[in-house]
């Protein structure tokens, strides 16, 4: 994108991922971060990392924060990210580094990765053979009121009927308590489906739920979780995810499988 | 409505295809294993985007799916839509004015005050 005048470019080794063996055809063919490169693997003694070499220039400090507060730059990164990690995947359990983890060179990277090996590895054991799947559920918008929409008798079409404003009030109090009663009984359901998908998980975790939109006529999300999934206990999972929708009449979504990202630093 | 992907077998985990953006980076940015690297990328800052840029892109995603661009008719967002729902609002008292306004005229006996 940007061409510096700056000599020899300069060149960073970017990290997407850590695993324990990986056919480098797997991942060759991906963009990842930077045109030009390809990404590649990078033996590790007994890991290997997944890594692409990138202008140094264009992956500062400085160029990072320009990149993340631009939607489609991020929306790139991310997706790019999350390719070259979920094709990383294709040979056993991976470890996904975070966004933006850059060395100076190849051998600056392969030695701050393997004085960390025992750690991989501990944390590749745990994630073997697992999967995480993500779960959000929305409260159910608020039901209009039954009947109740037009109970003011009007005796004259002009002037309101004696009480029509008592009951105008009343109206109001009790759309604002169905609205209560609604996400109050959202909430109870998201527990219900996080206590139940949780016995199935090997791990869970929460994640911040997204505020509401303003457009959003379908409810706020009460529940954003995460789960760890042993891959024989999928099927299981999402059927379970099926019923509850059934049981519960919530919108729930299903998302996954996802390389376990979020639960990957709990050691 | 879901994500799903069960394209298992021996490839274990490829990630789903299509995945919403805002389920991306809710993952991708603070998220992995923390190791130190060489160029010192702020996370701090990582983080605190990643708030509001998830909240705007899962807007935009679900928004583009729904395809509304509810951003130029939220009042909050946008000064010219609250100036059309101040209008709007305007418009409908007018109307809501006028009949009340024609039914009194009908009914004669009684004087307005």
């Amino acid at each position: 994108m940007t061409q510096r005048a700056s000599g020899p470019a300069a060149g960073a080794t970017y990290v997407f991922a850590v695993t324990r063996t990986l056919d480098p055809a797997v991942v060759a063919d991906l963009g990842g971060m930077s045109a030009g490169e390809p990404v590649r693997t990078l033996p590790l003694g007994s890991l290997v990392g997944v890594v692409q070499s990138v202008p140094a220039h264009d992956f500062t400090d400085e160029a990072w924060q320009q990149r993340l507060s631009d939607p489609h730059d991020l929306e790139r990164c991310a997706r790019a990210h999350n390719e070259v990690v979920s094709a990383s995947a294709a040979y056993g359990p991976v470890i996904p580094l975070p966004l933006a983890t850059l060395y100076l060179s190849d051998t600056r990277a392969r030695q701050a990765l393997e004085s960390e090996a025992d750690r991989f590895h501990a944390v590749l054991r745990r994630i073997a053979h697992h999967a995480e799947w993500g779960v959000k559920v929305y409260s159910s918008p608020a039901p209009p009121p039954a009947g109740a929409d037009r109970p003011v008798p009007s005796a004259d079409r002009g002037r309101p009927a004696p009480g029509a404003g008592l009951a105008y009030l009343e109206r109001k109090r009790g759309l604002q308590q169905r609205r209560e009663q609604c996400l109050e009984q959202s909430l109870r359901i998201a527990e219900e489906v996080d206590a139940e998908l949780g016995k199935l998980a090997t791990a869970a975790r929460r994640l911040r739920t997204h505020g509401r939109r303003p457009s959003d006529a379908q409810g706020s999300q009460v529940l954003n979780a995460t789960y760890l999934v042993a891959e024989q206990r999928a099927q299981e999972f999402a059927e379970l995810t099926r019923a509850l929708r059934g049981r519960t009449e919530a919108r729930i979504e299903l998302s996954g499988p996802w390389v376990p990202y979020s639960f990957i630093s709990e050691v | 409505m879901s994500n799903v992907d069960f394209r298992t077998g021996s490839a274990p985990v490829p990630g789903p295809p299509n995945a919403n953006l805002a389920d991306i980076l809710e993952r991708v940015l603070d998220k992995g294993i923390v190791i130190a690297g060489d160029i010192k990328i702020d996370l701090l800052d990582i983080e605190l985007l990643t708030i509001r840029l998830r909240l705007f892109v899962a807007s935009v995603d679900t928004a583009k799916k729904a395809g509304i661009d509810w951003w130029e008719t939220d009042p909050a967002l946008s000064s010219r839509a609250a100036r059309s729902a101040l209008q709007d609002e305007n418009r409908e008292l007018r109307d809501r004015l006028a009949s009340l306004e024609e039914g009194t005229e009908q009914s004669k006996e009684t004087p307005r005050t």
